[in-house]
């Protein structure tokens, strides 16, 4: 039996002023070469885990910390996190923090200059890093000029320079784009195949099926740990722990089968095998809401400055009542659409109507209140001292009575559901303060609610009660437009799907057509939910595990 | 969001390219523009100033200056018309146009174009991790070299963040251009607060981000940039000795000078 890479005996870890411990009683241990992907909710300890290994706790972040760690039989117990650079390596959520040079090469080598390697041997190094990241060619290259995923590659591949045997990823794709988290899980592929024992920290279930093992925290406490596919096919402690359990283990513990596999074509290949053969009704074209437009765009083209032409022949229009998913990849011009709503961006050709009067017309303060459009990142608006103060803002800048103000913060706050206005936003969670950037926004009464990926880096609980709270809103007539990337927020939630990709409008009907249509998917880089691509595999297109199995005959489960 | 298209710009002016001038050793480039601008600052006489613009303005070509200058020529502009104005109006401290005031508004205006031209070149030359290393070789301290090459990093994106949060207060309303000084300022509250939070919590990343690649790890610091002052270095630094020396005369005898 070799010795663990990674040995963590009865660890405890409880940040000043804080009634319990982030974490407790924790034992693990890796041998080398293995991949643990970490799962939980929000205040889980999975980042305490991954900081407490790289010594980051306690030495930036003060916390009381016992017991034992080893890493390749080493006990870290003293050690500064700097003498740790080479043993282990931790990648961020935030690529723009970790990044530190205007050269490609630059960056990849600061770490060994850092830590004594004789320049002699640097280039071979460099070169290597970036060839296991898929970087090659871009030496030379300023980092500002990369897309996020390329930052987030270049941030490994300057750790992977420094040869660390043991690799921690904390979120390492939570702020990329499909295409992004795409290049950055074959990036984990390819160090796993190096011999790297990695710990990865991951919010999507998908990045977790081939592991070694599935750490499950709550509360700073074990869940679960074994195999993935055992802890992920027992559907109700997956949701117990804040976990999106797999589509496939839920249509199958919906039909009380056991052993769900989690795969979409092996689990197809079971439910055909035990007869259980989905019966959809016939669909009509869903109606699409009629009236004047609130929002009507006709042959909008936008080219930036640099001469990039980001939008071509874009023309649609948003009528009352509608809940619009804007979708496509990074670079197809759907933030830059998303702006010409607000008038953020002007048309460099063709007009973009509000309630039928020219954007060019109004200034943005007046469309302000018409149109009310939440920023991906919270943090990029919030700044008052307490709750309510946030949300007075908006309407007072509109310029309303005192009582009105007062009306709108709690009609704006009841719909979110906060209720403590003098907390301070500050100390908020990442959900809870995206609620309140929504209620913010609502308070403007807007006739328009765009949001730009509202359910971007939050755990599975607070993106159910997102987007639970936009479907309450839409009920109530709101008209609202997400941008977003996730599959099943789409296919549940939206009833119109609008595709851009290379700048032009490729899709604009009902999400049903849009995850029927695997020439048009394939070619936007995009994936169906995989409870759609299970149905499809049987002849049908469900938008949601329910849908699936209310199609299934009513039958009674085979005993095995 | 479209990064590549709508995000950061970045603000290096490096042109990566193979150029003489690129491959001389980074303190014979320091050294160069340090001469170019002690030789355009003790001379005001224009005819005295004209070889040092044909010297730069000959060698942005090869090192693939020109379409910094092109960016930049706004910058050019406004300094020229600046100090042409300024100096014509109130030289010799009174109000009122002289020619003598002209005279040495274009001189000046020369003058603060040339510098901009010499920065420019050496900009396009040089990274910014070599200007690091240079002041490193120049007995400047490491870390502020690093600092250097940290500004220049998380300029843009720091930028970016606060174009951000215009943008999203922008949409709740908030109007920057109304009312009077103070309701101007306690409007950029709602710009400042996020803008500093953001950045303080970035810097905290960003400090133990610097640590995991082994900052401050208390081994020897080796670098990857190695220059090697070859006879390039040897000719540039002889000819920018003579030309220092020469304008240094050129102040002292009064020639470089214009009469007063």
């Amino acid at each position: 039996m070799s010795r663990a890479a990674v040995a963590v005996r009865g660890l405890r870890c409880a940040y000043p002023g804080t009634a319990s411990p982030a974490l407790a009683d924790l034992d693990l241990e890796l041998a080398p070469g293995a991949l643990a992907v970490v799962m939980g909710a929000t205040g889980a300890g999975k980042s305490t885990l991954a900081r407490c290994l790289t010594r980051l706790v306690p030495c930036f972040v003060p916390a009381q910390v016992s017991g034992d760690i080893r890493l390749l039989g080493e006990p870290i117990g003293e050690r500064r996190v700097a003498e740790l650079a080479g043993t282990i390596g931790m990648v961020f959520q935030d690529f723009e923090a970790q990044l530190f040079s205007t050269d490609v090469t630059q960056e990849v080598v600061f770490g060994l200059e850092h830590t004594a390697v004789p320049p002699a041997e640097m280039p071979a190094r460099a070169a290597r890093a970036l060839a296991t990241v898929g970087l090659a060619g871009f030496e030379g290259r300023d980092p500002t000029t990369l897309s996020g995923g390329e930052k987030q590659r270049l941030a490994i591949a300057g750790l992977l320079a420094m040869r660390p045997p043991i690799m921690v990823l904390d979120e390492p794709t939570t702020d990329l784009d499909p295409v992004g988290r795409a290049e950055v899980l074959r990036v984990l592929a390819g160090l796993r195949a190096e011999g790297l024992t990695l710990v990865v920290i991951e919010h999507d279930t998908a990045a977790a099926m081939d592991a070694d093992l599935l750490l499950v925290l709550g509360e700073g406490r074990v869940l679960a740990r074994g195999a993935p596919r055992a802890i992920l096919a027992d559907v109700a402690a997956c949701a117990a722990a804040g976990i999106r359990a797999p589509d496939t283990c839920r249509v199958f513990a919906a039909l009380g089968l056991p052993d769900p596999p989690l795969e979409v074509e092996a689990a197809a290949e079971r439910l055909r095998a035990a007869g259980a053969v989905p019966k959809p009704p016939r669909f009509l074209p869903p109606p699409r809401p009629t009236g004047p437009p609130l929002i009507d765009v006709r042959g909008l083209r936008h080219r930036y400055a640099t001469g990039h032409e980001a939008l071509a022949d874009v023309s649609l229009a948003i009528r009352p009542g509608e809940f619009v998913a804007l979708v496509g990849q990074n670079g197809s011009g759907k933030t830059t659409l998303a702006k010409h709503l607000n008038g953020l961006l002007e048309p460099t050709e063709g007009t973009v109507r509000l309630e039928g009067r020219d954007l060019r017309a109004l200034s943005l303060e007046q469309i302000a209140q018409r149109v009310g459009y939440v920023f991906q990142d919270p943090d990029h608006q919030l700044f008052a001292a307490t709750i309510e103060e946030e949300v007075a803002f908006g309407p007072q800048n509109l310029g309303l009575a005192p009582a009105e103000v007062e009306a709108r913060i709690g009609e704006a706050l009841a719909a979110v559901g906060l209720e403590a206005r003098d907390a301070d936003p500050f100390l908020l969670d990442k959900g809870v303060r995206q609620r309140l950037a929504v209620a913010a926004v609502l308070a403007l009464r807007p006739a328009v609610l765009v949001l730009d990926e509202p359910t971007t880096g939050l755990d599975f609980p607070e993106q159910q009660k997102m987007m639970a709270l936009l479907r309450d809103l839409h009920a109530r007539g709101q008209t609202i437009v997400i941008i977003t990337h996730t599959p099943w927020v789409i296919a549940e939630y939206a009833a119109r799907v609008v595709l851009l990709a290379g700048g032009r409008l490729r899709f604009d009907g009902a999400p049903r057509q849009f995850f029927a249509d695997d020439t048009l998917l394939a070619a936007a880089a995009f994936r169906a939910p995989d409870v759609t691509r299970l149905g499809r595999l049987l002849g049908c297109t469900p938008l949601s595990v329910d849908e699936l199995v209310a199609w299934m005959p009513r039958w009674t489960a085979p005993c095995p | 969001m479209d990064a590549a298209l709508d995000g950061a710009v970045p603000l290096t002016l490096y042109v990566p390219a193979a150029s003489p001038l690129h491959r001389l050793h980074p303190v014979t480039k320091v050294a160069g523009l340090a001469a170019f601008i002690v030789a355009a600052f003790v001379v005001d006489q224009p005819l005295a100033l004209a070889p040092l613009v044909l010297a730069i303005a000959a060698l942005l070509v090869p090192a693939g200056g020109l379409p910094n200058v092109r960016r930049l020529r706004l910058m050019f502009v406004l300094v020229f018309v600046f100090s042409l104005v300024v100096w014509t109006l109130f030289y010799g401290g009174r109000f009122g146009a002289t020619y003598a005031g002209f005279v040495y508004g274009v001189s000046t205006a020369i003058r603060l174009d040339t510098f901009l031209a010499a920065g420019i070149l050496f900009l396009t030359t040089t990274r910014v991790e070599e200007v690091a290393y240079a002041l490193g070789r120049m007995g400047v301290p490491y870390k502020v070299g690093f600092t250097l090459t940290l500004a220049f990093r998380l300029v843009p994106v720091f930028f970016d963040a606060a174009l951000a949060v215009v943008q999203a207060q922008r949409c709740r309303g908030l109007e920057l251009h109304r009312g009077g000084i103070v309701a101007r300022l306690r409007r950029f509250v709602p710009i400042l607060v996020p803008v500093l939070i953001g950045a303080l919590r970035r810097a905290d990343r960003m400090a133990m981000a610097l640590e995991l690649r082994g900052f401050n790890s208390g081994r020897p610091r080796t670098t990857y940039l190695r220059a090697r002052a070859g006879g390039a270095d040897v000719a540039a630094g002889a000819v920018l000795a003579m030309t220092t020396v020469v304008y240094l005369a050129l102040w002292r005898s009064g020639l470089g000078l214009l009469g007063r």
